[in-house]
């Protein structure tokens, strides 16, 4: 048995979600599929994910913890006798996953780019050293595996299953939530985006962001930020791409007064098209470049504006 | 109190990676303790240096982890536990190896990198966790102990962030925001060379087998536009190349 846990917003499945099913159905000469939901009123996740899945199962154990999360999810491999799970990567995934891996004393597979069977194990790809390698991996089962986001088209509505409700014992000493910060957010998805136009340290202030927000707007972008640019207070955390921020992989990442650091690279280097501006030539950003500019980002950047305008209009 | 981190060194951030045989080779490449892991071991030893007790670090990996362990001994760290095993071995594995070595050590808590910079993985901290039946905190940016028994930490989520108290013993693991990691002095490096350093020999059998590593980067074009005399010549030239040639804008 294989079970997809299905990620959700409280009324609809993510779109994580779907592409973990598609993982899971890929993997389906390893046995049959399931799903699971796991929060508190999954009554309409419940029925759109029976549109996908010939059982899914419901575990109403309240809001999110990772110790509840994976009660949840081992309750269902237990109920299931899955030996397979398959689940949308993120960070907070990655923590519980952890987690249902022990319990299971199965290998975790994460992030995985793709993943196939040869028949005995699970065969996956993942990247490595901060996004620069590309791995495969195989594991014998039981197997727990996380999906990249956007590595698989999303799956398509497949039979009428049945739902199964749960019951879970609330694990024992788990965090408490005391407050939750949402992300302050503005214009396109950052994750999402297909232009995104990132300023560091070498746009001086931050004021010269104003700049990199108009570019980002006039090409239907999202504003990134370096983790310079974060610490000074320049840009919110939120915009923050690199190892210890987000992962972008845009058609076009547009690079201003931006070193290149290594860690900065994690989270952009997979890119479709990468364009610097820097006074720099030396700056490792143009390593990694397609189109460079070496100039100073005070002159470039209004020019840039007025030129895409032009093409906008 | 006792404060454990568990480390890893990994390749420096300039490092140019090589494959050799389909692995990726680390001869002739200088290795470092990984950069979140460095915040980890800053961390536990500011709770010791605020709270008293102990400050211990812990490795499980080859020979040549020793040498990111005896730096966090130079940080200050007072003792480290290397538990030597060579070859790949999975941060599930490792975690259950662990763990039975922290629970001898009874710590109070126990602090780990949020993300490792050589396998890209994010689970040794909860693993670690589910290991010892303790709760975890991942990309914890503040840590404030309210007595031996809880403790309040706010840590990033895939958007925004969120307050937590959290019972102890428990599992952290770290994210850039936490602190400021220090250098170690050339003293704190002589003292070092006579702490504790315990090594326990291991055969671990790793759940997951890295069949093949490849450095696949993208063919870049490398065109460089000079727009330092004329920069609207320069951005024109670009907006261009953007709309025509690569047709991304
Ligand atoms: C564990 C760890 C995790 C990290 N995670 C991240 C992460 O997720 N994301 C991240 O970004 N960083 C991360 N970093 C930090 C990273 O190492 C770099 O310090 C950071 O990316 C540098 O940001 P920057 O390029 O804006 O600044 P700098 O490195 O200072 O670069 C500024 C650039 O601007 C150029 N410049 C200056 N003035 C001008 C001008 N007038 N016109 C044109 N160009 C100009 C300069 O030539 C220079 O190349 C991490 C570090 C560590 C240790």
């Amino acid at each position: 048995m294989i079970l997809v846990i299905l990620d959700h917003d409280g009324s609809h499945l993510r779109k994580g979600a779907l592409e973990a099913i598609a993982r899971a159905r890929q993997l389906s000469s390893l046995g049959n599929l399931a799903g699971l939901v796991i929060g508190e009123n999954l009554g309409a996740v419940a029925e759109e994910a029976r549109n996908y899945l010939p059982t899914v199962y419901t575990a109403e154990v309240g809001s999110y913890t990772p110790e509840r999360w994976a009660a949840a999810a081992y309750a269902a491999v237990q109920k299931s006798g899955a030996q397979v799970v398959v689940v949308a990567s993120s960070r907070q995934s990655r923590t519980w996953t952890a987690r249902l891996a022990l319990k299971m004393n199965a290998a975790l597979l994460e992030d995985t780019l793709e993943s196939s069977t040869d028949g005995s194990r699970v065969l996956a790809s993942r990247y490595s050293f901060l996004n620069r390698v590309t791995e495969k991996q195989a594991a014998h089962l039981p197997v727990v595996l996380t999906a990249k986001p956007n590595t698989t088209p999303p799956a398509e509505p497949q039979g009428q299953g049945g739902i199964e409700a749960l019951t879970v014992e609330q694990p024992g000493a788990q965090v408490e939530v005391l407050e939750r910060v949402a992300e302050q957010k503005k214009g396109v998805s950052l994750s999402e985006a297909t232009v995104v136009v990132t300023g560091g340290r070498g746009l001086g202030s931050a004021e010269a962001f104003a700049g990199v927000e108009a570019l980002a707007s006039v090409l239907g972008g999202a504003v990134g930020a370096t983790r310079a640019v974060v610490d000074a207070g320049w840009r919110p955390y939120g915009e923050q791409v690199g190892q210890t921020g987000k992962t972008v992989q845009p058609s076009v990442y547009i690079a201003l007064g931006v070193s290149g650091a290594v860690q900065h690279q994690a989270g952009m280097n997979k890119s479709k098209y990468i364009v610097a501006v820097n006074k720099d030539a030396e700056a490792p950003i143009f390593k990694i470049t397609d189109y460079g500019v070496v100039g100073d980002v005070h002159q470039v950047l209004p020019a840039l504006l007025e030129a895409a305008k032009k093409l906008k209009d | 109190m006792k404060f454990i981190a568990v480390l890893r060194q990994v390749p420096d951030n300039e490092a140019k990676l090589k494959i050799e045989g389909g692995q990726v080779s680390l001869g002739g490449v200088t290795l470092i303790l990984d950069g979140m892991d460095e915040w980890a071991v800053e961390e536990v030893i500011r709770l010791k240096e605020a709270h008293g007790g102990e400050a211990v670090v812990m490795a499980l990996g080859p020979e040549r982890f020793e040498e990111a362990l005896r730096t966090a001994l130079a940080m200050g760290a007072d003792r480290a536990v290397h538990l030597v095993a060579e070859g790949y071995v999975d941060p599930i594995s490792q975690a259950q190896h662990l763990a039975e070595t922290i629970r001898e050590e009874a710590p109070t808590l126990v602090f780990t990198g949020g993300q490792q910079a050589d396998w890209d993985s994010q689970a040794l901290g909860p693993a670690l966790a589910e290991a010892l039946g303790w709760p975890v905190v991942t990309w914890t940016t503040q840590l404030e102990l309210e007595g031996e028994t809880q403790a309040k930490a706010k840590h990033d989520l895939d958007e925004g962030a969120e307050l937590v108290r959290v019972p102890l013993p428990a599992v952290f693991t770290s994210q850039q925001g936490l602190n400021e990691p220090r250098y170690p002095t050339l003293p704190g490096i002589m003292k070092a060379k006579k702490k504790e350093l315990r090594k326990v020999p291991l055969s671990v059998q790793s759940k997951v087998e890295v069949l093949e590593q490849t450095i696949q980067e993208r063919q870049r074009l490398n065109q460089v536009i000079d727009g330092s005399k004329d920069p609207v010549a320069a951005a024109n030239q670009l907006i261009r190349l953007l709309h025509e040639e690569a047709k991304v804008i």
